[in-house]
């Protein structure tokens, strides 16, 4: 029975009550053929909510399409014969989300009202249109505000007196960047191991002049599923799990935050460590694109999902950022777009439209974009620097017979080098569109970036090229080129006035990677994998080779932030025996070799940038003496304290072990009789012993052989 | 000091032995005829011929009369020293791994494999009651039921048998009545050798795992560690000095990996108290087996993957280096 409301509704249930009730008693007591006919004076004031109340709560209500409708407010404001102009564009936009059913422009002195109803066959539909359109800037002044018309029941019952909203607790996570308080500026790394069933985070507790095992920090079985990262400031670690990912800080590395993305694979931190991105290759579930998620870090709230087109681009990360984090970039084929983090949106919500774009990448100091498109119809391929977020193009530069471009940026945004693969002829292959090379030659276009009109500079390699870096802070660059067994590398320098110069070419080198140091000058020369593990340690400033040497087949080469050690492994993901990492000194003296079981990775915590100004750095440079004499007191210092807790650590296993020895000697001597009942009586304990003196000497002569030889008498 | 090549061998050596008096060197191999040296000058003395496969371990009495070895052709044999003649050959059923004379060299004890569905034992038999012999009838059978016994010698005074086992376990039996004694867990990987300081208060163990360690042998109290980078075939403790040696190296399969010019073959010697590394032996081509002091403590040798035998004499310098303390 339907469950009525009301004073009417509870009187009339138990009136109909009461009247099965004489029923029952009526046939208890009389069994002649009940009457089923009304009597005459009978009224019937059953309601028909009573009896089909259930049937008519199904009924449509009138309410019931208003969960398909949406209200757009923000519409320009129209006379009458520019309506059906609006309708198209109003349609253009919002049947991207489904059919619309009906729309209805409110009228008013012959003019729209600048509000409108569009409704949709379903409320999924309309909730899509709300997610996409709401805040859709039709132009300057008319930014829609788009909402479920069953939205405004919710928002009329907003109380009118606003309550503060009850404070989150704070939750000290305690200060993240303790590591950098040590007073020996210790870095720290973290290290996975016994094939990833172990993460450590480990004090290098090496000094160039008195060496140390390595103190563990922290270590967890199972911290990750996969591997670790730091974030690029150093002051989170993010492990990997089937679930998301977790961020660890502090001193303690308790858990900072958690970002629940199912089958995570790979992560990107902005510069500014404030957005996390995160991707996931599981085929999405719900209509929510949610392939690529970007978080933001602190508060862990999401802040936009992405879809992942494979088929465009492979490379992660996708979402490239600038070096404040304010903007984010990616491309497709034919789109360079560009998003704000404050609103999350497309930059001026417009993608920018460069058809057959390559690839791009971010000045690391500045907001510039260079991207490069390739040679299309004639259009020569060309590279261009544009500025963000006033899309301004400051430099292009048209390139010819371009097979391929790699952009490298120098790290502090002075320099950009296009590494051009450059082709004398090409072919078309005759099944695929893809075109073949031969003869391909390379270029290094370098752009300054700092003078006006960026100049560019060339030059030329006609070897192919392994690798190329540019030194960090300064005016440097390296590349490997050459073929194996002839390889070489080569050293530049780009002048104050720009003129570029070669300052060194070191020949037949085995080497297919190169790394400078974090504070530039040193370069380590590596080759890793299938050159089993070369080193060799370069000098910049005077070109010396300060070390060659080995690790042998070495995976990876890590150096510290501060550029004063280097870290060599080799990676259990790599190589199957032999896993360990070695660290040496920036001269290329090894300090400390590391085996550990199945070591898969070895990464730096990253520093911070420094707060020190240009000046007050140049300033320390001048004064270096002064400072080294306060350090070199303190290695002495510390090696001398390490070898006397040395010596005293063995005088005290000595003493232990000689206390040993003496009761087993004297147990020893004890159990003389039971050595000689077994052995006859016969002494053999100094046997061994006083073997030599007790050598009796024998000669033994024997014949060899008889001659006989005749001697003339002359 | 220039090593003595002992080139006798065709195959990979598996275990070298010196006498009591440590005037011969007794060396098995993969090949099967254990041979005996002069370690003077390491000439030939003879061979002991009979076996049909690869000949695991060797060992040789007290008084130098009689020779024990265990081969993969399901025999352990007795021999006489002097003239090389076969005393006795003791049947099993699968490969002899470890073998031993006790101290008194009147009980004789080896392990077997846990292969074609039989057990790992220990074997012990009187050699004074030849119908143990003839009959094939120990004295005594210690079955192994955890994990096999890789490793095996006599404790002191004949009362119990130290085994190293596949799993790394070090356990104590007790040769009367085949109690397990004690079993410590020290080595997560195979042991492959276990051997006695001089006096037999101490046992060192080299194991899979890249780690010797030393044990008190009454009590198998773990003392000391030794890690190498490769895995420890053999150690020996040297009797004068508190000194050890480790040999070992890379398997034969993942040779080809690991460079060679880094010297993963060299016999290493460490202070046995501090468990630092104070010195390398190079030599050896391929990983080192075996390794036994002489009994004066004036040389040592070492038997390698390569086949060949090395002694070496210690240069007067290694008397005279100390430790600081």
């Amino acid at each position: 029975m339907a469950a009525d409301k009301g004073d009417q509704g509870s009187r009339k249930s138990k009136r109909s009550e009461s009247s099965v009730e004489n029923h029952i008693i009526g046939s208890d007591e009389e069994e002649e053929e009940p009457d089923f006919s009304d009597p005459e004076d009978f009224v019937d004031d059953i309601k028909e909510e009573e009896l089909l109340g259930d049937l008519l709560k199904q009924r449509p209500k009138e309410t019931d399409g208003i969960d398909n409708v949406v209200v757009v407010d923000n519409v320009p404001v129209v006379g009458p014969d520019r309506v059906p102009k609006l309708q198209n564009v109003i349609k253009k936009i919002f049947e991207k989300f489904g059919k619309i059913v009906t729309e209805h422009y409110p009228m008013e002195d012959g003019k729209t009202k600048g509000y409108i109803f569009l409704e949709y066959t379903s409320p999924i539909h309309a909730q899509e249109a709300v997610l996409n359109t709401n805040g859709y800037k039709l132009d300057k002044t008319h930014t829609f505000a788009v909402n479920l018309l069953s939205d405004f029941d919710k928002y009329e019952n907003v109380p009118d007196e606003w309550e503060p909203p009850a404070p989150k607790p704070y939750h000290d996570v305690g200060n993240l960047r303790y590591w950098l308080l040590d007073p020996d500026c210790i870095d720290q790394y973290s290290v996975i191991y016994e094939s990833g069933e172990k993460t450590a985070i480990m004090q290098n507790c090496i000094y160039l002049n008195s060496v140390r095992e390595p103190v563990v920090i922290e270590e967890r079985p199972r911290w990750t599923e996969t591997y670790v990262r730091w974030s690029p400031r150093g002051n989170y670690l993010a492990t990997f799990h089937q679930k998301g990912i977790a961020l660890w800080g502090g001193e303690r590395f308790d858990q900072i935050m958690r970002y629940s993305h199912p089958g995570v694979q790979l992560i990107d931190f902005s510069p500014c460590e404030r957005y996390l991105v995160t991707f996931s290759p599981l085929p999405e579930k719900s209509e929510e694109p949610q392939a690529i998620i970007i978080w933001d870090l602190r508060t862990g709230h999401k802040k936009r999902g992405f879809h992942c087109e494979t088929t465009t681009q492979a490379t992660w990360p996708i979402f490239k950022w600038s070096q404040d984090g304010e903007f984010f970039a990616r491309h497709t084929t034919d789109t360079l777009s560009v998003y704000e983090t404050s609103t999350f949106r497309l930059l001026e919500n417009k993608s920018l439209r460069i058809s057959a774009i390559k690839d791009f990448s971010w000045c690391p100091s500045d907001n510039i974009i260079a991207y490069w498109v390739p040679e299309q119809e004639n259009v020569p391929a060309r590279v261009t620097l544009i500025q963000i977020p006033s899309r301004k193009e400051i430099c292009v530069r048209n390139l010819f017979n371009v097979a391929d471009c790699r952009m490298h940026w120098q790290k502090n945004g002075d320099y950009l080098c296009v590494k051009v693969d450059r082709y004398s002829k090409a072919k078309k292959m005759e099944d695929k569109d893809a075109l073949k090379y031969s003869g391909i030659y390379y270029n290094f276009e370098l752009f300054r970036i700092r003078e006006k009109q960026i100049p560019v500079d060339k030059v030329e390699c006609k070897e192919n090229v392994l690798a190329f870096a540019w030194e960090p802070n300064g005016h440097k660059f390296a590349y490997i080129h050459g073929e194996s067994p002839r390889i070489s590398v080569s050293f530049y320098n780009i002048r104050p006035g720009g003129k570029v110069e070669q300052m060194k070419v070191l020949e037949r080198r085995s080497a297919n990677h190169l790394f400078w140091s974090p504070m530039g000058q040193f370069v380590v020369l590596a080759g890793l994998r299938n050159m089993n593990g070369v080193l060799e340690f370069v000098d910049s400033a005077d070109m010396t080779v300060m070390a060659q040497t080995e690790h042998f087949m070495a995976t990876d080469v890590e150096w510290d932030p501060t550029g004063r050690y280097v870290a060599t492994g080799v990676s259990w993901w790599g190589h199957k025996v032999d896993n360990a990492y070695w660290i040496w000194s920036f001269q290329g003296r090894l300090l400390s070799k590391q085996p550990m079981e199945r070591f898969c990775q070895l990464l730096w915590r990253p520093r911070p940038p420094s707060v020190l100004t240009p000046d007050e750095i140049k300033e320390i440079k001048k004064n270096l003496k002064k400072y080294s004499q306060r350090f070199e007191a303190q290695d002495r210092l510390r090696q001398s304290t390490v070898s006397t807790e040395l010596i005293q650590k063995r005088r005290q296993l000595i003493e232990e072990y000689e206390k040993f020895k003496s009761e087993r000697e004297e147990e020893f001597h004890l159990f003389k009789p039971r050595r000689l009942a077994l052995r006859n009586g016969i002494d053999t304990d100094d046997l061994g012993n006083r073997a030599d003196e007790e050598y009796e000497e024998e000669i033994v002569e024997f014949l060899l052989k008889v001659e006989e030889t005749l001697i003339d008498d002359e | 000091m220039k090593p003595i090549m002992l080139h006798g061998h065709e195959r990979s050596i598996t275990q070298i032995k010196y006498n009591l008096e440590g005037d011969l060197i007794f060396t098995c191999a993969k090949d099967s005829q254990p041979n005996v040296w002069y370690s003077i000058n390491g000439e030939r003395l003879g061979s002991y011929r009979g076996h049909n496969g690869a000949v695991w371990c060797i060992d040789v009495n007290w008084d130098t009369t009689q020779v024990l070895s265990g081969s993969a052709d399901n025999t352990c044999r007795l021999w006489d020293c002097e003239t090389g003649k076969e005393l006795a050959n003791l049947e099993t059923r699968t490969a002899v791994r470890s073998c031993g004379f006790s101290y008194s060299g009147r009980t004789l004890m080896y392990t077997t494999d846990k292969t074609m569905g039989q057990p790992c034992e220990i074997h012990i038999y009187d050699v004074r009651d030849s119908t143990q012999v003839s009959n094939l009838s120990p004295a005594m059978v210690i079955p192994s039921e955890s994990s096999k016994i890789t490793a095996a010698i006599w404790g002191p005074y004949e009362e119990y048998i130290i085994t190293g086992h596949e799993n790394g376990e070090i356990c104590q039996f007790d040769a009367k009545t085949g109690e397990k004694l004690i079993t410590v867990k020290e080595h997560n990987k195979p042991i492959n050798d276990i051997q006695a300081s001089k006096n037999m208060s101490m046992v060192i163990s080299a194991s899979k795992d890249f780690s010797a360690k030393l044990f008190d042998t009454a009590t198998l109290r773990h003392m000391k560690t030794y890690k190498t980078d490769r895995p420890v075939n053999s150690a020996a403790i040297s009797p004068v000095m508190d000194h050890v040696v480790l040999g070992g190296g890379q398997e034969a399969m993942d040779v080809t990996t690991t460079s060679t010019r880094i010297g993963k073959f060299d016999a290493k010697f460490f202070h046995l108290v501090f468990e630092e590394e104070f010195g390398r032996v190079k030599g050896h081509f391929g990983p080192i087996n075996s390794v036994a002091f002489h009994p004066d403590g004036k040389s040592y040798s070492s038997g390698g993957e390569d086949g060949y035998v090395r002694v070496h004499t210690f240069d007067p310098e290694y008397f005279d280096f100390r430790f600081e303390y």
